[in-house]
């Protein structure tokens, strides 16, 4: 019985440190496995940040400003301490501020142009009705029609006096003007050429509504 | 010889007339061009209103100021006929004011759709100076509305052209001072 | 193939459309034929045009990238109507050279306003002591400061050249200050300035007599009167070989305007000869 006893006690104790050795070596090779998962992960994960990163920085990515602004702020917050990553987060960063400042002055410009044309367009039904109305001193049927014509447009201008200029060229980005005359001058020519072939191009008025100064532009 | 014919091509491709040594975009020439071919057109108008026996005597005149301010001062206008070759000169405004007196009931005045406009040359003191060629067509008729007399005539004008300045607004207005100058009228054969 | 025949093709359109204008034409439908005022010449300035080919055929500039522009085979067929008709010199055989040689396509030849051999001519007659004279006034162009301008070059009056005749050696031969007259206080020159037929016998034999300083000198003293200008023609020199003159034809037919009037086939001795006497004062040239 004791015989017996002992040998199981030893098969015992071999068993307990098979279990112990073989339950000991399995535990350490998981162990393993799990922190080669880990770098592996982490090693993607820097790789989808630089290939990120080179995005933003490429102009390459379909993410608005913001969001491009969120990925680099995740990426900077991980604080990986690699020194490629640090300095395409950096890079990005500059990039982006770039991209906003031209976005802001994109949008101010696109802002004004709109101002602009409106104004234009305002403009324009106001310089229609000075076209019409010069227009119609050349289309005058006799000497005493223009005159009138002549008289009551008259009205309209601070004196007889105030100067009209005429674009004959906006060639090369600056306007070729022929000789200044005045507007007296200008609207009897308009009578004695029976022909307007102008557009008015800008006008400048005095406090009363009066137009001091008028930009005609050959059509 | 083949050498002079060389160096005659290579003057010629430096020396393109006019503009080109001023490196005048062609855009900016031609406006150019046109107004000073539209001056010449303002004139034939006034000739028109002036010559025009409809026209009451104080728009006339008005008209001969106006025509008057076209030109260069002292600018003359030579004419001379088939009958008469040699040259006889008249002053602007002595030639608008015969054109104004003259002694038929009814005036026709038309212009043939022909310009021809020279290059544009410098002159000396830097003023460029160019020619438009037009073409007129006058025709006298009596009280019984019988034509009486008619000619064509060649019209030689010269055109002045310099550029200038001047302050409007405070602002400075660069400008094309065109002026026309003496005026050759000669009756083409009929 | 196909390349070629749409070469020419547009070369045949190309040719019809040249001179075939519109007669629609004038402001008030006058219904007058405007083909005789669009074919001539009507300024010098538009003769050289046509020669070199600037133009259009309403006289509107051709861009120099436009195909028509400096085209020799375009020139061959349009220069004959730049020549008097009516003159057998100008409408000939000579004529068919002088096209063939100025738009020969390995050296053809153009003009230009710039060029500086050529001239104009001006018959005008001039009041000398109540009689009128025709005196001949050649003008050339100059550059001056900013551009340019035409000057007074020579001028011919037959009256200068008669002042001093050929040199007749048989009457030359006592008419010289021996070479010791300086010694005698020239004592013998009086003989020469009481023989004022003779003066010029007494100057140096490289002497010329200078014609339009005597002309400057009779308009000053009011010995010559200007009346009329008669005829404006010009002389063409700059085309090697060749010379040519052009003269103003006022016809109403489509030979008209600027033509050349006169064409000679001549060395270049001879036509420096010409020039010679065409600038003899103009200075820089």
């Amino acid at each position: 019985m004791n015989q017996i006893l002992k040998i199981l006690s030893k098969v015992l104790l071999a068993s307990l440190m098979l279990t112990i050795v073989v339950g000991g070596t399995t535990s350490c090779n998981s162990k393993k496995k799990l922190a080669k998962e880990r770098a592996e992960a982490h090693a993607a994960e820097v790789n989808r940040a630089k290939r990120d990163l080179n995005n933003i920085i490429n102009g390459e990515t379909t993410w608005t400003l913001d969001q491009q602004a969120e990925r680099v702020a995740a990426i900077k917050a991980k604080n990986w301490g690699n020194a490629d990553v640090d300095d395409l987060v950096e890079q990005a960063e500059e990039t982006i501020s770039k991209k906003r400042a031209e976005a802001e002055r994109l949008a101010e410009e696109e802002r004004l142009k709109r101002e602009e044309e409106a104004r234009l367009r305002a403009n324009q039904s106001e310089f229609a009705v000075i076209d019409n109305q010069l227009a119609s001193i050349a289309d005058a049927t006799s000497v005493d029609e223009a005159n009138m014509l002549i008289n009551t447009a008259l009205n309209q201008y601070a004196t007889p006096d105030i100067p009209v200029l005429i674009i004959i060229s906006q060639a090369g980005g600056f306007n070729d003007y022929d000789r200044p005359t005045t507007i007296s001058k200008f609207l009897n020519y308009l009578k004695d050429k029976k022909q307007y072939k102008y557009k008015v191009e800008s006008v400048k008025r005095d406090n009363m509504g009066k137009i001091t100064e008028m930009e005609l532009i050959v059509k | 010889m083949k050498k002079l014919s060389y160096l005659l091509i290579f003057v010629i491709g430096l020396g393109f007339t006019g503009f080109a040594q001023d490196d005048l975009s062609p855009e900016r020439k031609q406006a150019v061009d046109s107004l000073a071919m539209e001056k010449v057109r303002d004139l034939s108008k006034y000739i028109s209103i002036i010559g025009s026996k409809e026209t009451p005597w104080s728009e006339a005149n008005r008209v001969i100021d106006r025509a008057e301010e076209l030109f260069m001062q002292g600018s003359e206008i030579g004419v001379s006929s088939l009958v008469r070759p040699e040259v006889s000169y008249y002053g602007v405004r002595k030639y608008l004011e015969r054109l104004m007196r003259l002694n038929y009931s009814k005036v026709e005045i038309s212009w043939y759709n022909i310009e021809y406009v020279s290059d544009l040359q410098k002159q000396p003191d830097g003023t460029y100076v160019g020619v438009i060629t037009i073409f007129q067509k006058f025709k006298g008729y009596d009280k019984e509305g019988k034509l009486i007399y008619q000619d064509t005539t060649k019209k030689d004008i010269t055109v002045y052209v310099k550029r200038k300045e001047t302050q409007i607004g405070g602002r400075l207005i660069g400008f094309w001072d065109v002026l026309l100058g003496d005026i050759r009228v000669k009756e083409t054969s009929k | 193939m196909f390349k070629i025949k749409k070469i020419i093709l547009g070369f045949a359109l190309l040719l019809t459309g040249f001179f075939a204008q519109s007669q629609s034409g004038s402001f008030n439908t006058m219904g007058d034929d405007e083909t005789v005022l669009y074919r001539m010449n009507k300024q010098v300035g538009q003769f050289v045009k046509r020669f070199n080919l600037e133009e259009d055929p309403f006289g509107k500039t051709l861009p120099v990238t436009d195909k028509k522009y400096h085209n020799n085979k375009l020139r061959k067929k349009m220069l004959p109507g730049l020549f008097d008709e009516y003159n057998p010199r100008t409408s000939g055989e000579l004529r068919k050279f002088f096209i063939d040689d100025v738009t020969s396509s390995k050296n053809p030849v153009f003009l230009n306003f710039h060029d500086k051999n050529w001239y104009a001519e001006l018959s005008v007659t001039f009041l000398a002591g109540g009689d009128e004279v025709n005196i001949i006034l050649y003008l050339t162009l100059e550059d001056e400061n900013l551009g340019s301008k035409w000057v007074i070059s020579n001028v011919y009056y037959s009256y200068f050249p008669s002042l001093f005749p050929k040199i007749d050696t048989n009457q030359s031969k006592n008419r010289f200050l021996h070479p010791q007259s300086h010694e005698l206080d020239f004592m013998n020159l009086h003989k020469a300035l009481e023989d004022p037929a003779h003066i010029e016998y007494y100057a140096s034999g490289s002497y010329q007599p200078d014609f339009l300083t005597l002309f400057f000198y009779q308009m000053k003293t009011g010995q010559l009167k200007f009346k009329e200008i008669n005829t404006v023609k010009f002389h063409f020199f700059q085309i090697p070989n060749w010379y040519f003159e052009l003269s103003w034809f006022n016809r109403n037919e489509n030979n008209s305007g600027w033509l050349i009037s006169n064409l000679k086939y001549i060395d270049e001795k001879q036509k420096s000869e010409l020039i010679k006497a065409y600038k003899l004062c103009a200075s820089g040239k």
